[in-house]
């Protein structure tokens, strides 16, 4: 700022910025990243709240505003919820399985071993590969007449008759559950290995100097140490998976008997199917809405880790 | 005159066929320009000058209209059918808009609906998939074609497919090219068991409990119960082979519980849950997964649609080259057989400027003429059923020319303008009714909420 003072009075075209006070530079050079920002993602939030309060429909040629009736609508319709339900447990179940898993991986791939760098870029194969491929491969596997794991699970005694796991309503969400975690945990376990990487190793060999063992050291140091990160990746983590949609649109579309509709792919087939797009819009905001709520509960737990680490 | 009809040829191997025609008048008018200005016009470049002149004229006289249809393609694409009518007369000049092809159909969908909703004329002439065509109607998009084609001229195709392409007592769109469902049977597995073609859904179970039992094969029938499109597609046509129907005729109410539905669904439950003559795994399977099992040799029955028989000839795909049958679905006592309509059928925009010029461009896409060419180079069965008798198709396309009879019985999904709101319930009430068991009650209430629907 100094050096922009002493030049400014220097020349004639210095004296427009000096005319401009430097909070109006900052507003000038971030109006550009405002603007486009605004325009992928915000107009289209606001313009979707909005069209939830209309009747929009591309096939009847309605646009008009009715308020909150998409809303009333909403809370009466038993698919809605059905669905709702189906994409907390997919997001709760999902989210839970991959922390721990994906705990227990970082632990192990924290210590040192041979052909360590080998395993932890191995690890991320599965989250590297296009979900719809995950989705193939899955339907391959859990295949009802031809699957591996049918085969594994007759021949080992388990089963006596061939599952047919997504065409069973009882199966099918585990199922798609199944598929996400193997596809999701190198994700969770890559951030939980960062955020081991920053405890200090002087607090555990402290303790073994103390004489903590393994158990005792994980669960009074590292774990309390490593909270912020473990809440941070869940909030990632669940949020990303309350999403959900290729797993499902790709496995199942949603079947058998609505056992696997989740939000995403009814909103998908009001929106796009049916052209409803003032109904569906109130689909999408009740999802923003849900979304928001699940956030808000992971921010106020990481406050209080935060508040009370200090 | 070769030399005219060489030339869009050529123009239209530079910029592809999408823009053939602005782009042509642009390299023409400037070549033309060139050759004027240079005054060293030989021979045959005056010969080439001329030609290139009268051509730029008649376009310019010419009514200009567009054409929307999915892609579909085979020894040609739909581009070179608009070229091959654009050279055919001098009156109207078509330009081709191509949306995704047909197995993006959601998209296609949109695609049409966005446009169609501008009501600005564009485009002119669409092809439609046989369900959406009761939406255009009720929304205004399509333009009502009785007084083009009166009853004379309706009588050369199939009654199914018109009946497809009538909303409200009214035509609104003309029948093009059409699949169905239909019965597929293992020749050399049914000959150990009677070698007839059962007629009758109870003599099927019957034959395929039989042979099942016998060990000469795994799986008895094979069908589809995703919840999907294709089920309301298999619902539709065993429904209506007992007399039943999905909706009442007027549209405004759900027959889906009634007795003739109620008894169909309940045999597609029994397949897997009581004659067992079906894998679970049907519940899971749309086309494909159902098609699989059946070239490899696994199954004696199969409803599918026309694609599985080219397949099923392949020995490269196929365990079952030569022992493949098709017929048409069997019915219950009393019905009979029904075939599930696909296929895609043009309209006319109802706000397109250029009716006349539209009207040709219909008239001819689904003419004899260009019916025989799109079964031939595109292997998409002709919705006239004089063509079936047609030597040329005979030989090129045997299997298709076998069909006649399976298209007789075609039978439209219900028609409304609420189609998609409808198949999405369907869709998820007889998948529930195939899971549980409890037709009865599962039928009730889908019947309330499509009643719901389309009241």
């Amino acid at each position: 700022m100094t050096a922009a003072a002493t030049l400014s009075g220097a020349g004639r075209p210095r004296r427009l910025g000096k005319a401009l006070p430097s909070a109006l530079w900052a507003l000038i050079l971030l109006t550009p990243a405002f603007v486009s920002l605004a325009s992928v993602s915000f107009y289209p939030i606001v313009n979707g709240l909005y069209l939830s309060l209309t009747n929009t429909s591309l096939i009847t040629q309605e646009q008009d505003f009715t308020g909150f009736a998409n809303y009333a609508q909403l809370w009466g319709d038993a698919q809605f919820w059905n669905a709702w339900w189906h994409t907390m447990w997919f997001t709760f179940a999902s989210t839970v399985l991959e922390t721990v898993i994906g705990l227990g991986m970082a632990l192990i791939l924290f210590e040192a071993f041979k052909g360590r760098g080998l395993v932890r870029a191995a690890m991320l194969v599965p989250w590297a590969m296009p979900t719809v491929v995950t989705s193939k491969m899955f339907g391959w596997l859990f295949n009802g007449q031809n699957g591996i794991i049918n085969y594994i699970l007759l021949h080992a005694g388990l089963i006596d008759q061939n599952i047919n796991w997504y065409g069973s309503a009882d199966t099918a969400m585990t199922t798609i559950i199944i598929a996400d975690v193997w596809k999701t945990t190198p994700f969770m376990a890559l951030l939980l290995l960062t955020g081991l990487q920053t405890i200090p190793n002087s607090l555990v060999e402290a303790a073994r100097m103390d004489g903590a063992k393994g158990w005792i050291t994980f669960w009074y140091i590292r774990l309390p140490l490593l909270m912020p990160t473990l809440l941070i990746a869940g909030l990632f983590r669940a949020l990303d998976a309350f999403r959900v949609f290729d797993l499902v649109y790709v496995l199942t579309g949603g079947g058998p008997a609505d056992s696997t509709e989740t939000l995403s792919t009814l909103s998908y087939k009001v929106l796009f199917s049916t052209l409803q797009f003032g109904y569906g819009s109130a689909v999408s905001t009740a999802m923003f809405i849900t979304e928001g709520i699940i956030a808000l509960v992971f921010v106020l737990f990481l406050v209080r880790q935060i508040r009370r680490a200090q | 005159m070769t030399d005219m009809k060489k030339r869009p040829t050529a123009d239209s191997k530079l910029v592809g066929h999408v823009t053939t025609m602005p782009v042509g008048h642009v390299t023409i008018a400037d070549r033309r320009q060139f050759l004027i200005g240079a005054g060293t016009m030989g021979a045959a470049a005056l010969a080439l000058g001329t030609g290139l002149g009268i051509r730029k004229a008649r376009a310019q006289s010419r009514a200009e209209i567009s054409f929307a249809s999915a892609a579909f393609f085979g020894k040609e694409t739909f581009g070179d059918l608009i070229k091959a009518f654009n050279e055919s007369q001098d009156r109207v000049l078509v330009k081709n808009i191509e949306l995704p092809p047909p197995s993006s159909s959601t998209e296609v969908y949109q695609g049409l609906v966005q446009q169609l909703a501008r009501r600005n004329g564009t485009p002119d002439v669409f092809s439609q998939d046989v369900i959406w065509i009761a939406g255009f109607a009720a929304a205004g998009w399509a333009l009502p074609l009785d007084e083009y084609f009166p009853a004379d001229k309706r009588s050369a195709y199939f009654t199914g497919t018109l009946d497809a392409c009538t909303y409200d007592g009214k035509l609104t769109a003309l029948p093009w090219f059409m699949d169905s469902g239909m019965f597929y049977y293992r020749k050399d597995v049914l000959e150990k068991h009677g070698g007839k073609v059962p007629e009758a859904w109870a003599d099927m179970a019957t034959i395929a409990a039989a042979a099942q039992k016998a060990g000469d094969i795994d799986f008895g029938y094979l069908w589809q119960g995703k919840q999907a499109e294709v089920l309301v597609c298999d619902a539709v046509e065993i429904i209506t082979s007992n007399n039943g129907a999905i909706l009442a005729p007027d549209g405004k109410s759900a027959l889906i519980n009634q007795k003739g539905a109620v008894e169909a669904i309940q045999f597609l439950y029994d397949t897997i849950a009581k004659t067992k003559i079906s894998p679970q795994d049907v519940l899971s399977w749309d086309e494909e997964p159902s098609r699989q099992p059946f070239t490899s040799g696994k199954a004696m029955f199969m409803r599918n649609w026309s694609y599985v028989w080219p397949i099923a000839q392949d020995a490269k795909t196929s365990q079952v080259v030569d022992k493949v049958g098709v017929a048409p679905l069997p019915s219950f006592p009393g019905g009979k057989s029904s075939a599930c309509l696909g296929g895609y059928q043009l309209g006319v925009n109802a706000n397109s400027k250029q009716r006349e010029a539209a009207i040709e461009l219909l008239t001819w896409l689904s003419s004899t003429e260009t019916q025989h060419r799109i079964a031939l180079n595109f292997g998409l069965a002709p919705t006239r059923p004089a063509l079936f008798e047609d030597a040329q198709i005979k030989k090129e396309q045997p299997f298709m020319a076998s069909l006649e009879k399976v298209f007789t019985g075609a039978t439209a999904r219900p028609k409304t303008a609420q189609y998609a709101k409808v198949t999405l319930a369907l869709q998820s009430g007889i998948s529930k009714a195939l899971v549980s068991g409890n037709v009865q009650a599962e039928m009730d209430a889908l019947a309330d909420q499509i009643t719901k629907i389309v009241a």
